[in-house]
C-alpha cells in the first residue's frame, strides 16, 4: 500500500516548486516535480533590440541576475561572431567567480545545511568541545571557545523569546538528524559567519558591476567599465584592490570554513552517498575563458553518460556543434500549447493550463510549467556535480586537488575509502558544490591577476561595437552558472529579436518526464530515497535541496496561494 | 549618519508586481534625497535582501501586497505586520523573501530598527512590463508615503524643480 505525499513549496527562497512522491515501505517509489508558476519571459523580448535583451533577461530572476545577463550578451555575441576585448572577458570572469562564491556559501549555510544540522540540539553542546572540533578541521581564527559560547548564548536568547524566527519550520529532533550537539553548534556559528562573508562576495560584484542586485556594466561587445588608472570614476587600481581584498576574505572563508565543514559533516552522513544519484548523464559547459577569443578555459566542460566516468566527451568551445544542434525542450508533460520537442531556436512559449493536479487523482498528463530539456533526446543532470565530474575525469588539476581532499576528509570521518564515483548522490551534489567553490576560490585570484596585469600593461580596451547585418542570424550563449548549464538562444532578424529562449539549469534538473516517459533529474533522484515519516519528509527535502533549486527563473510569475512554509500533505 | 534604505521590490516584467521599482524611480526623479538615504530598485532578490539591507538603521519598502481591498489601494504596514504578521497572511507576492530576510537578520542581530512597508494591491501580475491603470494611479500616493517616512526619520527630501524623467526602461516598447 503506497502513500502519496505532496511537498509544496519546497524552496527556501522564491518558492513555487512542488514535489509529489509515492512512498512504499519507507522509500519513495515514484516522484513528480512541478513548477507551479507560468514561465514566458521570452515573449517579452520579441521585437526588441538585441543589445538590450540582457537588461530584461537579468530580471528573469532576482537571485541570479548576473548569470542571465551574461548568457544573454554571450548569445548575441555568438550570433554576430563578435570577439570581445580581453579586459572585458576578465572583468566578466571576476564577477562570475565572486557571484558563484556568494551563491554557493548561501546555498550551503542558509538554504540547505539546516536539513542536516539540528539548530535546537546546538543548545545542548559543550562550547569548549565544539571549538575543539572546529579547530581540528582548520586554522580558522573564529573557531574559539568564546565565539561558540557567544553563538550558543544568542541562540538561547532567541529560543527563550518563545519563537524560533527564521528556524520555525525546521524538522528539529527528526530521527534522521545525526550530528552531535557540538557539530550542530559549530555549524550554527558558521551559519552566522557565512552571512558576513557572502556579503563581501557581493561587494566585489558591486564594485565591478556598478551595482547589485542588478549589475549594469555589461554590453553586447564587452563591458562599460572604463579603464583608466588615473581617474577616480573609472576602474582603477584602488577599485581593483578593493575587489581583491573582499575576495581574499571570501576565499579564506571558503577554504577554511565552508569546504572543511561540508567534508566533515558529509563524512558523518556517509550513508547519503548511497541515495539520490538519479539521472547519471552529466552536462557542463566550459567557462572562465583566459583569452579574448575564448579558446582556452579554466573550467572544462563535457558530457558523461550513464555514470560512466571512463568515457567523457569534452566540450571545448562556446560554439560546440554537438551541443548547438542537440538541445531540445519537450512539452509533452508541461502546460504549453502543443505536444512537441523542439530546438530552442524553433520553440514557442504559449501557455495552455489544463488544471492543477488534484490530490486524490492519479498524475495528469500535464503537471508543470517547466519544460523538459533534453540533449540528443536524453535527460541530463547539470550543476556543480556535473561540472566537477567532467573536470575531474579530464584531469583538471585544481578539481582533482580539491575533490581528493574532500573525499579524504570525509573518508577519514566515515572510516571508508572514497573515490570520485561516490559523488553521484545527494550528499555528493552538496560536496561537489563546495569542491567547485574551492576551485573557484583559487581561480578568483588568478583571474584578478590576469586582469590587473593586462590593465597594468596599458591595455584599456573594453568594448567592440556590434553591427547587425540585414537578414537572419542565430546564436547561443552559455554560462556554467552556480546551478549549472545556462544557455540563452536568440534568433535575430534585421537587427531585432525574432525568437528567444532561455534554457536554465533548474529547467534541466527540475523538468518533468518527456514523451518517452524518461524522468527528469529531481524525479529520478527521489526514487529509492528513504522517508521515515511521511508527515515529515526531511529526507526527500535533502535530495531536492541538494540541487539548489531556484525555480524563480525556471518558471516565473506568482502563485495565487501564498507560500510561507513548506508543507507536507499526506494522503 | 543614519543609513536609510528606500527599497522598491518586485519584478518589473510582471505588470503590477513592478510597482515597487516603479515607485522608487519616480521618487528619485521627483525628489532629491539627503545624504545617508539610499534608494534601491531591488528587483526580487530573495534572501539577498540580507545583504541589501545590511547596515541600514531604517528601511522603507515599497512593494505589491496581497491584502483585502481593491486594486491600487495603498496602505502603510508597520514593522510588526511585515515581520511578525499572521503566518497565513502572505503580505507580498515575494514572500517569503522579505520576511525571511528580516528574520534571518533578526537572528544575526542586524535587523534595521525601523521597518515600514508601503504597499499597493496589484490588479495583475501577469507577464508583461507596465502597470495597470489602477496601480499607475497609486504611484503618487506611494511616493508621498515614502516622502512622509523620510521626514519622520529626520531625512526630509527636497522636491526637484523641474522634476527629472523617471528611468522606467522596461516600459519602452519593442521595435
Amino acid at each position: 500500500m503506497s502513500q502519496r505525499i505532496t511537498i509544496d513549496p519546497i524552496t527556501r527562497i522564491e518558492g513555487h516548486l512542488r514535489i509529489d512522491c509515492e512512498v512504499e515501505g519507507g522509500k519513495v517509489s515514484k516522484a513528480w516535480s512541478s513548477g507551479t508558476m507560468w514561465r514566458g519571459i521570452e515573449n517579452i523580448l520579441l521585437g526588441r533590440d538585441p543589445r538590450e535583451a540582457w537588461i530584461f533577461a537579468q530580471r528573469i530572476c532576482g537571485v541570479c541576475t548576473t548569470v542571465h545577463s551574461l548568457a544573454s550578451v554571450r548569445a548575441v555575441e555568438n550570433a554576430l561572431g563578435l570577439e570581445i576585448p580581453l579586459n572585458a572577458q576578465l572583468i566578466r570572469n571576476v564577477i562570475v567567480v565572486a557571484h558563484a562564491l556568494h551563491d554557493h556559501i548561501v546555498h550551503f549555510y542558509q538554504l540547505s545545511a539546516l536539513d542536516w544540522v539540528d539548530v535546537v540540539s546546538a543548545l545542548k553542546a559543550d562550547p569548549a568541545k565544539a571549538a575543539q572540533v572546529a579547530q581540528s578541521l582548520s586554522d580558522w581564527p573564529r573557531n574559539s571557545v568564546q565565539e561558540m559560547k557567544a553563538v550558543q548564548a544568542r541562540l538561547k536568547d532567541f529560543v527563550a523569546k518563545g519563537q524560533l524566527g527564521i528556524f520555525t519550520n525546521g524538522y528539529w529532533g527528526h530521527p534522521a538528524m545525526k550530528l552531535p550537539p557540538e557539530v550542530n553548534l559549530l555549524a550554527v556559528a558558521h551559519y552566522l559567519q557565512a552571512l558576513e562573508y557572502q556579503r563581501k562576495a557581493l561587494k566585489a560584484v558591486a564594485v565591478l558591476g556598478s551595482k547589485t542586485p542588478n549589475i549594469q556594466n555589461l554590453a553586447v561587445g564587452g563591458v562599460v567599465n572604463a579603464v583608466n588608472m588615473d581617474a577616480a570614476a573609472t576602474l582603477n587600481m584602488n577599485k581593483l584592490f578593493e575587489v581583491r581584498s573582499q575576495l581574499e576574505e571570501v576565499i579564506r572563508f571558503v577554504q577554511q570554513v565552508y569546504f572543511p565543514d561540508v567534508a566533515a559533516i558529509g563524512g558523518m552522513y556517509a550513508e547519503w552517498l548511497g541515495y539520490g544519484a538519479g539521472v547519471r548523464n552529466y552536462l557542463a559547459v566550459p567557462d572562465l575563458p583566459t583569452d579574448a577569443a575564448a579558446t582556452r578555459f579554466d573550467m572544462p566542460g563535457g558530457i558523461l553518460m550513464g555514470g560512466d566516468l571512463a568515457k567523457v566527451r569534452p566540450i571545448t568551445s562556446w560554439k560546440d556543434d554537438f551541443f548547438a544542434k542537440n538541445v531540445t525542450e519537450d512539452i509533452s508533460h508541461a502546460w504549453y500549447d502543443g505536444d512537441w520537442a523542439r530546438h530552442p531556436y524553433k520553440e514557442t512559449t504559449d501557455p495552455k493550463f489544463t488544471g492543477i493536479w488534484k490530490p486524490e487523482s492519479p498524475a495528469p498528463a500535464k503537471y508543470t510549467w517547466v519544460k523538459a530539456p533534453r540533449l540528443d533526446g536524453k535527460p541530463m543532470q547539470v550543476g556543480p556535480l556535473a561540472q566537477v565530474l567532467v573536470a575531474y575525469v579530464q584531469g583538471d588539476m585544481l578539481t582533482q586537488k580539491w575533490a581528493n581532499k574532500c573525499l579524504e576528509i570525509a573518508g577519514g570521518v566515515a572510516k571508508a575509502k572514497l573515490g570520485p564515483a561516490v559523488l553521484q548522490s545527494t550528499l555528493g551534489r552538496i560536496a561537489a558544490r563546495s569542491i567547485r567553490a574551492a576551485v573557484m576560490s583559487d581561480l578568483a585570484i588568478k583571474h584578478w591577476e590576469l586582469l590587473a596585469n593586462n590593465v597594468g600593461k596599458g591595455d584599456t580596451a573594453i568594448y567592440n561595437e556590434p553591427r547587425f547585418p540585414t537578414g537572419t542570424i542565430e546564436g547561443f550563449g552559455v554560462h556554467e552558472a552556480p546551478r549549472g548549464v545556462l544557455s540563452h538562444w536568440v534568433v535575430i532578424e534585421n537587427g531585432k529579436v525574432k525568437n528567444y529562449q532561455a534554457v536554465v539549469p533548474s529547467t534541466w534538473n527540475a523538468g518533468p518526464r518527456d514523451a518517452q516517459d524518461q524522468m527528469g533529474p529531481y524525479e529520478a533522484s527521489l526514487v529509492g530515497n528513504p522517508v521515515a515519516d511521511p508527515h515529515k519528509p526531511l529526507e526527500a527535502l535533502r535530495t531536492v535541496h541538494s540541487f539548489d533549486p531556484c525555480l524563480a527563473c525556471a518558471v516565473h510569475t506568482h502563485d495565487a496561494e501564498g507560500n510561507e512554509i513548506a508543507r507536507a500533505k499526506v494522503l | 549618519m543614519t543609513r536609510i534604505v528606500v527599497l522598491g521590490i518586485g519584478n518589473v516584467l510582471n505588470a503590477d508586481d513592478g510597482l515597487g521599482p516603479h515607485a522608487v524611480r519616480v521618487l528619485e526623479a521627483e525628489w532629491e534625497t539627503g545624504p545617508g538615504v539610499e534608494v534601491i530598485d531591488g528587483g526580487t532578490p530573495g534572501l539577498d535582501l540580507v545583504s541589501v539591507l545590511h547596515g541600514a538603521e531604517a528601511v522603507v519598502v515599497v512593494d505589491a501586497v496581497r491584502d483585502r481591498g481593491a486594486p491600487g489601494d495603498v496602505k502603510r504596514y508597520p514593522r510588526e505586520d511585515v515581520i511578525e504578521g499572521a503566518p497565513r497572511l502572505a503580505m507580498s507576492p515575494h514572500e517569503p523573501g522579505l520576511r525571511d530576510a528580516l528574520l534571518t537578520m533578526e537572528f544575526e542581530g542586524s535587523t534595521p530598527g525601523d521597518v515600514t512597508l508601503w504597499g499597493a494591491i496589484p490588479e495583475s501580475v501577469e507577464l508583461g512590463p507596465g502597470l495597470t491603470p489602477a496601480c499607475r494611479a497609486a504611484i503618487p500616493a506611494l511616493v508621498d508615503g515614502v516622502v512622509a517616512e523620510l521626514r519622520r526619520l529626520g531625512a526630509p527630501p527636497r522636491r526637484r524643480d523641474p522634476p527629472l524623467k523617471p528611468d522606467l526602461w522596461w516600459e519602452r516598447r519593442a521595435g
